[in-house]
């Protein structure tokens, strides 16, 4: 007999060496939570929501945005917090709506599609999201620089010395390395959360793309 | 409503659990990881239950979001082994006749089964439960004949394993 044919006939011979499970034990578990992977892209999606607003919120109320205000830059925040908050509310909308499309009756390929659409959303927010940071941070140093008394003092004892060249390198350094240990942090922490989470799903998803080639 | 809803699906997936006990088989390898998956599966299918229509057969459904879950959304635990990890199966493999060779192949056949990818095994195991290239294609998102292709493919390297 053939091999394979051999393996159907033992596979489907018999089944009672499965457990057999009562009503009640089945009752039981459709009580229970599920521990999915879109689920855990849900809680970790929403944390990250939480987290980028929770930072602007964090901004507004410290001793840091009064020092804003004296540099006179409403004109400019007013409307970057509402266009971020608009871009929030969009991407919000937009991985709810893909959240809501995952559907474990789909078939696998289509529903490997949706996870993944759905990560790429928040993936898309966040990258925004540091874009903002780096915009920011460029239009805050510049207004800080040119508005600051406090550094144009500096700048003046520094070009008293001569040193004016060194006062700017020192400050650009300084500047550029803050932002990337923020965002090598950041970027960091997104590939270990999601590398983990999604190994799996990725490593499946190309084996399945594999087989259209 | 509701609790009619419950009593009907508890009772349905009470007469077809072996249809998640298979998938459970193949996709793990000792009790735990099998009761966790099981517990997953049996979840996916309650949230799912309220959009089956019962157009499709009960069982239909449940091989779809049964390899789903096995594939795409089951978060495997510390616990489950790593597949690669066949020696751990625990299944006994009974013989009807006491052929040592048949069993000896069996016993080959199921390690080497449990040595596939996660894409392969789903083909193998809807091979195993007698379906039909267009379920299979339907229920992976693949052409009837990608799906065709592959499954010769696993096959020879089933044999190969079993006939080096």
């Amino acid at each position: 007999m053939d091999e394979l044919e051999l393996l159907k006939k033992d596979w489907k011979k018999d089944d009672s060496k499965y457990p057999k499970l009562s009503y009640e034990e089945i009752y039981k578990m459709i009580l229970k939570k599920s521990s999915s992977i879109v689920k855990w892209i849900f809680i970790i999606s929403l944390l990250e929501f939480v987290f980028w607003l929770a930072l602007s919120f964090m901004f507004k109320d410290t001793a840091y945005s009064d020092k804003m205000e004296t540099l006179n830059m409403n004109h400019i925040l007013i409307p970057i917090t509402v266009i971020s908050y608009a871009v929030l509310i969009y991407f919000f909308y937009l991985f709810y709506k893909n959240y809501k499309n995952i559907s474990a009756t789909d078939n696998a390929k289509k529903l490997m599609e949706n996870i993944i659409k759905t990560r790429k959303t928040v993936k898309y927010y966040v990258i925004f999201n540091l874009a903002t940071l780096v915009v920011g941070a460029c239009i805050g140093a510049f207004y800080g620089f040119s508005h600051n008394p406090e550094f144009s003092d500096k700048l003046q004892s520094a070009s008293a010395n001569g040193e004016v060249f060194k006062f700017y390198a020192i400050l650009f350094i300084v500047t550029i390395l803050i932002l990337a240990i923020v965002i090598g942090v950041l970027l960091l922490f997104y590939w270990l959360i999601y590398g983990i989470l999604l190994k799996r799903l990725n490593q499946n998803y190309k084996e399945l793309k594999k087989l259209e080639v | 409503m509701n609790k009619e809803l419950e009593h009907n699906f508890v009772k349905l997936l009470e007469q077809h659990q072996n249809i998640v006990h298979k998938v459970c088989r193949l996709y793990t390898n000792n009790q735990d990881a099998h009761n966790d998956l099981f517990q997953e599966i049996t979840i996916q299918l309650w949230k799912a239950y309220p959009k089956f229509r019962g157009d499709a057969k009960f069982s239909t459904w449940m091989y779809r979001v049964g390899l789903n879950t096995a594939i795409t959304l089951y978060r495997k635990s510390k616990r489950s082994i790593n597949t690669q990890n066949f020696e751990g199966v625990e299944y006994k493999i009974k013989a009807e006749s006491y052929d040592d060779t048949e069993e000896q192949q069996l016993k080959i056949l199921y390690k080497a089964v449990h040595q596939l990818n996660d894409i392969e095994k789903a083909l193998i195991f809807l091979y195993l439960e007698d379906k039909d290239y267009r379920e299979i294609s339907e229920t992976l998102g693949i052409s009837e004949v990608n799906a065709r292709v592959k499954m010769n493919r696993i096959k020879t390297k089933l044999r190969t394993i079993l006939n080096p």
